[in-house]
């Protein structure tokens, strides 16, 4: 049981903090879950993150697969309302005062330090988490030849996360 | 639930053009509030739009909206999981879709950058950010808390300057 709470505010803990959303969480998330709690196993971490990448939905599914592991369906669903309560109930209080901003430059200001903020925390969670996830250097040619592919082409991810399947299934990567 | 790669096309889809619950300005300016907010967007967005109409029952019926699907999918995938990673063709696809998933949460980062290049003087915060949480392993708590004066000096920089 206890187990549980911890999870439940630990994972609360992070959401007011996800500028970015939940990817610019996921250093954050590996760190506690496989470093501080040893919840679980490195590979089990990047195994998730695949599963949560390839299911449709939010991209919040890996909190939900770490709380899987930690508590069966209960843990998931507790982990999964933890990352969203408080960003949650901020936003609902929030969205009056930010549409109430009459203030053309203070609400562009709020917008633009927002926007970098999310920025950087998104291309150093990418970095972060490649460093856990790719195992080899075929791994990191293929996160590169999909950044280029997304710079050159509208193609829709689910072709990108599908063509990755398919290398794995021939044994490339 | 049919959120592949991603919820917002289809909520955009869903919301403005078929539901025709909110306008496309309106919905692109809620869009924006959610995306800048902390948290999960999609969950933000459907707080936002949840609430428009309900109050807080709609904002939480939003959310559980939103969520029980794809919750429920990922848990029967994870089921699978269980039974089927031990065999080499499993761990071999999950390898390639993480280094697939990487790359579009960095290519992500890097299209919300190009609007961040308008006034290259903001690349430092994203520069700082970067150099906080992958050089000297800052928690994301103290990075956020580190950065958010600097990006916040160069947003109104950047209000003034145009």
């Amino acid at each position: 049981m206890s187990v549980l709470i911890s999870l439940f505010l630990k994972i609360s803990a992070f959401s007011l903090v996800a500028f970015g959303g939940v990817n610019a969480l996921l250093p954050v998330l590996y760190d506690l879950s496989v470093n501080q709690e040893h919840w679980i196993s490195p590979q089990t971490f990047a195994d998730y993150f695949a599963i949560a990448q390839a299911a449709p939905g939010p991209n919040l599914m890996t909190v939900t697969l770490i709380g899987w592991n930690v508590g069966g369906v209960l843990g998931a669903a507790l982990a999964t309302l933890a990352i969203a309560w408080p960003s949650s109930i901020m936003i609902y209080f929030l969205q009056g005062y930010i549409f109430a901003i009459q203030n053309k430059q203070r609400q562009k200001m709020i917008q633009y330090a927002a926007g970098a903020l999310a920025v950087g925390l998104v291309l150093a969670a990418a970095w972060q988490i490649s460093l856990q996830v790719n195992q080899s250097l075929a791994a990191y040619i293929l996160t590169i030849v999909t950044i280029t592919i997304t710079f050159f082409t509208r193609w829709h991810p689910l072709y990108l996360v599908a063509a990755g399947a398919a290398c794995g299934l021939l044994g490339l990567i | 639930m049919s959120g592949f790669g991603g919820v917002l096309p289809w909520a955009r889809r869903t919301i403005v053009e078929q539901e025709k619950w909110l306008s496309s300005e309106e919905f692109s300016s809620m869009l924006g509030i959610c995306q800048i907010v902390p948290g999960p967007n999609i969950v933000n967005l459907a707080v936002c739009v949840g609430s428009r109409f309900c109050g807080i029952p709609g904002a939480i019926a939003g959310v559980f909206g939103i969520l029980t699907g794809p919750v429920t999918l990922v848990l029967i995938l994870a089921m699978l999981y269980e039974h089927f990673s031990y065999l080499p063709i499993v761990q071999g696809m999950l390898r390639g879709i993480s280094a697939v998933g990487v790359g579009l949460i960095a290519s992500t980062g890097f299209k919300m950058m190009r609007t961040e290049l308008n006034y290259p003087p903001m690349l430092i915060v994203v520069i700082f950010i970067l150099l906080a949480a992958c050089y000297f392993h800052l928690g994301l708590g103290w990075v956020v808390l580190l950065a958010s004066p600097l990006a916040l000096y160069f947003a109104w920089r950047k209000v003034n300057k145009t």
